[in-house]
C-alpha cells in the first residue's frame, strides 16, 4: 500500500511543472491569504506587546475612581500626601515612599509618515518617574532640569514624529520646549511620550497643584491589597488602584481585539476564495491525468492510492504557499514601526511582530485550504473509470 | 439562440469549475463591499460636514478646554454668522462600559449651527424649558431603549459635581434625527448651564466651538481672524473646516485607508491569479472549438468579444453575488450591534465602484485568453487533437 | 453547362522547417465546375487537407491564385475571408467538430448567427436542414448523446444551413463503419444531385470515392484523373 501511494504521489508531483500556471496561482493565492492573516496578527501582537507587555506586577497605578483613563482623572496635592504615607508603598533606604505623581496633557505633533498632526502624551513628572518604569534608560542627552522648559522624549516619538531631534527647540501650543534627552523604556507605551518637569507643566497648562495619576512601587506581594484597603477606608481618598500590568491590559484590549476580529474573518473569507482556486487547480490536475490514473488502476493500483496521491499534491502546494506567505510577511512586516491611537486619544508607537504562533496559525490555515481544496478532486481521481484507459 | 447563449454555455461548460470561480470572485467582492462600508462609516462625519462650517479647538490639542468667554468673542468676529460651543462629557449609562457620546452644549445656537438635526416642534419647545432636558439621537435612543419622558442619571468619567457625585439627572425631552441621509445620530446633547453650574472643577470652560461662515470662500479669512484674536493668550486656538477636523481625527487611528486598500488589493490579486489562469486554461481546452467557429466564418474580433464577454459575465455574476453577501453580512452586523454602528451598509457609491471593478476585473482576466483565441490560426487549431 | 466555380492557377504551398523548405505542391492549376462532386484521393501527407484548406480560405498559398466565383480569395484579409466563408463554404470534418455544449439544433443554427436573418427564419432553416439530413427528431440532443453517423449528419446540416456554394469534406466517413458511411455518402450525393451543391471530398476509401462524379488522385503535387462517373 505504502509503495503504491508513494508511486502514485511521485507521478503526481512530477506532473506539477506541466501545469505550472495553475500550480503557481494556487501557491501565490494561498500565500496572499496567509500574508493578510499574518499581517493583521503581527499588528495585533505588536500593539499588544507594546501596551501590555511591559506592565509590571509590582507597580500600582492610582487614578481618581471611575475615570478609566489618565486623561479623565484628577486630584490634588493632598491625595498625593496621603499616599506618601500609606501602607503597602515601598520605601527607599531613607524611608521615602517610592512614588511618582504625574500630570498628563495631550499635545499635537507632526507625524513623519503623513505630515499631519496627531496627538501625543506630554507627561509632567519629577525625578522619581524613571524609578517607576522598568527598563528605563536615557539613551541620549540628559534629564530635564527642574523648573525649566526642557523635555526628554521617548524613542518612539523620535522615530514617528518630526522635530524632536536632540537639542532642537519645538513649539507645542503657545510654548517652546528644548529637547535635552532621549529615553527608552524597552518598547513600552512610555516610548511614545514626552516628559517634562511637572511644575512647568502645571504652570503652563494652568493646572495649579493638580495631578492625574500616581505610580507607586508596591511593598511585597501584599502591598497592593494593603494599599487598596487603606484607600477604601480613608474617606479623603477617592481612587481606583490597579497593578500596572492590569491597567495596561485593559487599555490594550480594545484595539488589538478589533484587529484580531477583523484579521481572522478577512483571512477566512479570503481562504474560501483561495480554496476555490486550489480545488480548481486540483481538478485540472486530475483531468489531465485521467488516462494515466486509469492505466495505473488497470495495472492493479488501488483507488485509495490515487486519492492520496492527489491529496498530497494539493497539500504540498498549500504548504509551499503558506510558507511563502509567512516568509514574505516576516521580511516585509516584522519590526516595521507604526503608530495608532491608543487609550486617551494619544498615539502609541509600536512595531509589527510576526510571532512563531501566528506563523503556525498561517501554515495551518494554508493546509486546511489544501486539504479541502484537494479532497473532492482526490475523490474523483479515486473513481476514474477503468475504461478511460482507452482515452 | 444568440451570442449570449454561446457565451453562457461555454462559461458553464464545466459546472464545478464555473461555480468555484464564481465563489472565489464572490469572496473578493464581499471583502470589498464590507471594507468599503467600514471605511465609509469611519469617514461618515465627513459626509455630515458642511463646507462653510468651521471648528475652533485649543491649539495645544482638541482635548484642552478654553474659557467660556471665547464663545461671545467669536460671535463678534466679522464673517461669523452663527457660533455655538460644546464640551465633552465622557458619559456613560449605569455601567461604565455603557458608553454614551454626550456633549454639553448651548442648545439654541447648537441647533442653529447644525440645522440638519431635527425634532418635533413640541419636543423642541420642551427642550429649552427645563435645564435638565436632553436631546437624544434616534440611534442612541434605540440602543438604550430610551423614549421621551424617561429620566435617568447620566454619569461622567471625567467630571465631578461639587458634592462629589459624578452623575447628572437628566430627562429625555427630544429625539433627534437627520432626515434624508444615512447619517448616524448616536449622541446626546445636554445643556451647558445645567452641567457647568454643578462642576467641582474646570468651571466656565468649553471644549470647542463650531461656527458658520455662510460661504466657504470666507473660511480662511474667518479662521485667521479667530486664531489671531486669541494668539499669545494661554489658550490659543486653531480653526479648521469641520471636514478637515474629523479627517484628522480618523487619521489618528493610523492609515486605515491604506490597510483596507492593501487587504482589498490582496483579495483581488488572489482571485485575479486564480481566475486569470483558469480562464487561460479553459480557453486552451476549447482551442479546437474556436478553430471550428472561425472556419464557420466567425471573425477573430467576434471571438475576441465572446471570450471577453465570458469573463466579464463571470465577474459580474460573482461580483453581484459577493456584494449581495456583503449587504446581508453588514445587515446582520448592524442588527447585532444594535444602534452602535449606524450607517453600516453598502452605499450607492460602493455599488458604482464595485460595478466598475467587476467590469475591469472581467476585462483583465479575459484579455489574455481572448487575445490567444483571436490570434489562433485555424489550420493549427484544427490540426490539434 | 460548364460553369466554373474554382480556378486555381500556379498554386504552390511550401513549408519551411528550419533551413529546408518542403513544397507540398507547385504550379498546380485546375478548375472545379459548379455542381461537380469531386473525390480527392492520395497517400497520406500528399497535401489533400492542405488543398481543402486553400479552397476554403482557412490557409493561404505560398504562391499562385485561388479564384472562387470570380473572386480572388488568396489575398483577402482574415476578416474578409471569415465573412466570405460564412456564406460561401460549408466544412465537414472527419471528427465532426460539433460544439459539445450546444444541442444538435443549436449547432446547426451556429452559422446563421453570422447572418441578419430573424430568429424565426433561422428556426425554419434549421428545421429544413435537419430534415434534409433526416435528424429532425434529434434536434434537442447534445453531440455526446448522438452516434458518430448522427453527429456527422448534424455536421452536414450545419455546413448546409447557410446555403453555401461548395461543401468541403475532409474524410467525412473516415471514422464511420461501412453502412453508416454509405448513408452519409448517399446524403452527400443527394445534396449534389438534387440541390446542385458542389462538393469536394477528400477520402482514403475507394468505395467512398465511387459516389463522386470525378475522382482525382493527388500524388507528389500533381493530379491524375483516375475515373469519372456518368
Ligand atoms: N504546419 C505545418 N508545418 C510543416 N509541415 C506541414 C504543416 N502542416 C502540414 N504539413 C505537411 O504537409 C504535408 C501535407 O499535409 P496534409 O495534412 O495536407 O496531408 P494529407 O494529404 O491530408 O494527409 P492525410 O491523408 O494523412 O490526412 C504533410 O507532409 C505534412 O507533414
Ligand atoms: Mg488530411
Amino acid at each position: 500500500m505504502i509503495s503504491q501511494i508513494s508511486a502514485v504521489t511521485s507521478i503526481n508531483l512530477r506532473s506539477i511543472p506541466q501545469r505550472w500556471g495553475m500550480s503557481l496561482a494556487t501557491i501565490l493565492s494561498i500565500a496572499l491569504v496567509v500574508g493578510v492573516l499574518l499581517g493583521f496578527l503581527a499588528m495585533a501582537n505588536g500593539f499588544r506587546a507594546t501596551v501590555s507587555g511591559t506592565g509590571s506586577e509590582s507597580i500600582a497605578v492610582l487614578l481618581r475612581s471611575g475615570s478609566q483613563a489618565e486623561l479623565n482623572s484628577g486630584f490634588g496635592r493632598d491625595t498625593v500626601r496621603l499616599i506618601e504615607t500609606a501602607p503597602g508603598v515601598a520605601r527607599d533606604e531613607d524611608g521615602a515612599a517610592i512614588l511618582s505623581a504625574e500630570l498628563y496633557v495631550i499635545t499635537d505633533a507632526t507625524k513623519r509618515s503623513t505630515g499631519n498632526d496627531a496627538s501625543l502624551s506630554l507627561r509632567g513628572v519629577d525625578d522619581m518617574a524613571p524609578r517607576l518604569r522598568e527598563n528605563f534608560e536615557l539613551v541620549e542627552g540628559r534629564m530635564f532640569a527642574e523648573g525649566s522648559n526642557e523635555i526628554v522624549v521617548g524613542e518612539g516619538v523620535l522615530r514617528e514624529f518630526s522635530g524632536f531631534e536632540l537639542n532642537s527647540t519645538i513649539r507645542m501650543g503657545p510654548n517652546e520646549w528644548r529637547v535635552v534627552g532621549v529615553f527608552s523604556t524597552g518598547g513600552s507605551v512610555f516610548d511614545s511620550e514626552i516628559w517634562a518637569d511637572i511644575g512647568t507643566v502645571q504652570n503652563l497648562y494652568q493646572r495649579g497643584a493638580s495631578y492625574q495619576s500616581i505610580r507607586v512601587q508596591l511593598d511585597g506581594e501584599t502591598g497592593l491589597t494593603e494599599l487598596q484597603d487603606y484607600a477604601e477606608n480613608e474617606p479623603r481618598l477617592d481612587l481606583d488602584i490597579t497593578t500596572e500590568k492590569e491597567f495596561f491590559a485593559q487599555s490594550a484590549g480594545g484595539l488589538s481585539n478589533l484587529i484580531m476580529y477583523l484579521g481572522w474573518p478577512l483571512a477566512i473569507i479570503m481562504a474560501v476564495g483561495a480554496l476555490a482556486g486550489a480545488w480548481n487547480a486540483m481538478y485540472a490536475s486530475v483531468d489531465s491525468r485521467v488516462r494515466e490514473i486509469a492505466t495505473l488502476r488497470t495495472l492493479g493500483f488501488s483507488g485509495f492510492a490515487a486519492f492520496v496521491g492527489t491529496l498530497v499534491e494539493s497539500l504540498l502546494l498549500a504548504f509551499i504557499g503558506g510558507l511563502v506567505g509567512a516568509l514574505i510577511t516576516y521580511f516585509v512586516f516584522d519590526g516595521v514601526s507604526a503608530s495608532t491611537m491608543g487609550g486617551s486619544f494619544t498615539q502609541v508607537v509600536f512595531s509589527f511582530a510576526v510571532t512563531i504562533q501566528s506563523v503556525i496559525s498561517g501554515v495551518v490555515l494554508a493546509l486546511i485550504v489544501g486539504l479541502f481544496g484537494g479532497f473532492f478532486p482526490a475523490l474523483r481521481a479515486s473513481r476514474v473509470p477503468l475504461l478511460e484507459v482507452h482515452g | 439562440m444568440n451570442d449570449l447563449t454561446l457565451i453562457r454555455k461555454s462559461l458553464f461548460r464545466k459546472k464545478t469549475r464555473a461555480i468555484l470561480l464564481i465563489l472565489s470572485i464572490m469572496t473578493a467582492f464581499l471583502i470589498f463591499g464590507a471594507l468599503a462600508s467600514i471605511d465609509r462609516v469611519l469617514n461618515s462625519s465627513e459626509e455630515l460636514s458642511r463646507a462653510d462650517r468651521l471648528v475652533t479647538v485649543n491649539k495645544i490639542n482638541f482635548t484642552q478646554t478654553m474659557p467660556y468667554a471665547y464663545w461671545g468673542r467669536v460671535g463678534a468676529v466679522e464673517g461669523v454668522q452663527a457660533v455655538t460651543h460644546a464640551s465633552w462629557f465622557g458619559g456613560y449609562y449605569q455601567d461604565i462600559r455603557n458608553f454614551v457620546q454626550a456633549f454639553a452644549v448651548d442648545v439654541d445656537t447648537y441647533l442653529e449651527v447644525y440645522p440638519e438635526l431635527v425634532m418635533p416642534a413640541d419636543q423642541r419647545a420642551a427642550l429649552s424649558e427645563r435645564r435638565d432636558c436632553v436631546a437624544v439621537g434616534a440611534d442612541l435612543a434605540e440602543q438604550y431603549g430610551w423614549a421621551v419622558g424617561d429620566r435617568f442619571p447620566l454619569s461622567s468619567n471625567i467630571w465631578r459635581q461639587a458634592d462629589g457625585s459624578s452623575a447628572w439627572d437628566v430627562e429625555v425631552c427630544a429625539i433627534m434625527t437627520i432626515p434624508d441621509q444615512e447619517l448616524p445620530t448616536n449622541y446626546l446633547l445636554m445643556q451647558y448651564d445645567y452641567y457647568n453650574e454643578a462642576l467641582a472643577f474646570n468651571r466656565d470652560q468649553i471644549g470647542w466651538m463650531i461656527l458658520l461662515t455662510g460661504d466657504p470662500a470666507n473660511n480662511d479669512a474667518v479662521s485667521e481672524r479667530i486664531d489671531t484674536l486669541f494668539a499669545n493668550s494661554p489658550a490659543e486656538t486653531e480653526t479648521t473646516t469641520e471636514a478637515a477636523f474629523s479627517q484628522a481625527f480618523v487619521e489618528q487611528l493610523g492609515n486605515i485607508g491604506l490597510i483596507l486598500s492593501l487587504v482589498v488589493g490582496a483579495a483581488f490579486a488572489t482571485i485575479l491569479m486564480i481566475v486569470g489562469t483558469t480562464m487561460v486554461m479553459a480557453i486552451n481546452e476549447r482551442t479546437k472549438e474556436v478553430g471550428v467557429m472561425k472556419t464557420l466564418g466567425f471573425s477573430s474580433s467576434r471571438i475576441f468579444t465572446h471570450v471577453l464577454s465570458e469573463s466579464v459575465l463571470l465577474s459580474l455574476v460573482g461580483g453581484l453575488l459577493g456584494l449581495g453577501a456583503a449587504v446581508l453580512l453588514l445587515g446582520g452586523i448592524a442588527e447585532v450591534a444594535g444602534g452602535q454602528l449606524p450607517g453600516l451598509g453598502v452605499g450607492r457609491e460602493t455599488w458604482i465602484q464595485a460595478l466598475g471593478l467587476m467590469l475591469a476585473f472581467g476585462l483583465l482576466t479575459g484579455f489574455v485568453p481572448a487575445v490567444n483565441a483571436m490570434r489562433l490560426k485555424i489550420v493549427e487549431a484544427l490540426g490539434k487533437d | 453547362m460548364t460553369d466554373v466555380l474554382y480556378e486555381l492557377t500556379d498554386l504552390s504551398k511550401k513549408y519551411t522547417r528550419g533551413k529546408e523548405s518542403v513544397a507540398i505542391f507547385e504550379d498546380l492549376t485546375m478548375t472545379i465546375n459548379r455542381g461537380d462532386f469531386i473525390a480527392i484521393m492520395g497517400p497520406s501527407g500528399s497535401g489533400k487537407t492542405t488543398l481543402l484548406n486553400l479552397l476554403g480560405g482557412i490557409d493561404k498559398p505560398s504562391g499562385g491564385q485561388v479564384v472562387c466565383n470570380g473572386l480572388r480569395i488568396d489575398n483577402l484579409s482574415q476578416a474578409k475571408l471569415a465573412k466570405w466563408r460564412s456564406s460561401h463554404v460549408g466544412f465537414i470534418f472527419q471528427f465532426y467538430n460539433l460544439m459539445p455544449t450546444l444541442t444538435a439544433a443549436q449547432n446547426v443554427e451556429l452559422p446563421l448567427l453570422l447572418t441578419k436573418l430573424s430568429s424565426k427564419e433561422r428556426k425554419r432553416r434549421v428545421q429544413t436542414a435537419m430534415e434534409v439530413v433526416k435528424l429532425a427528431e434529434r434536434a434537442k440532443h447534445r453531440p455526446r448523446q448522438l452516434s458518430g453517423g448522427q453527429q456527422q449528419r448534424v455536421a452536414i446540416a450545419r455546413a448546409l444551413v447557410a446555403d453555401p456554394d461548395v461543401l468541403l469534406c475532409d474524410e467525412p466517413t473516415g471514422d464511420l463503419d461501412r453502412a453508416t458511411a454509405d448513408e452519409i455518402l448517399e446524403t452527400l450525393q443527394l445534396l449534389n444531385s438534387e440541390l446542385g451543391k458542389t462538393i469536394v471530398m477528400v477520402t482514403h476509401d475507394p468505395a467512398a470515392a465511387k459516389y463522386a462524379r470525378r475522382e482525382l488522385h493527388l500524388d507528389k503535387g500533381r493530379f491524375v484523373e483516375t475515373g469519372a462517373m456518368a
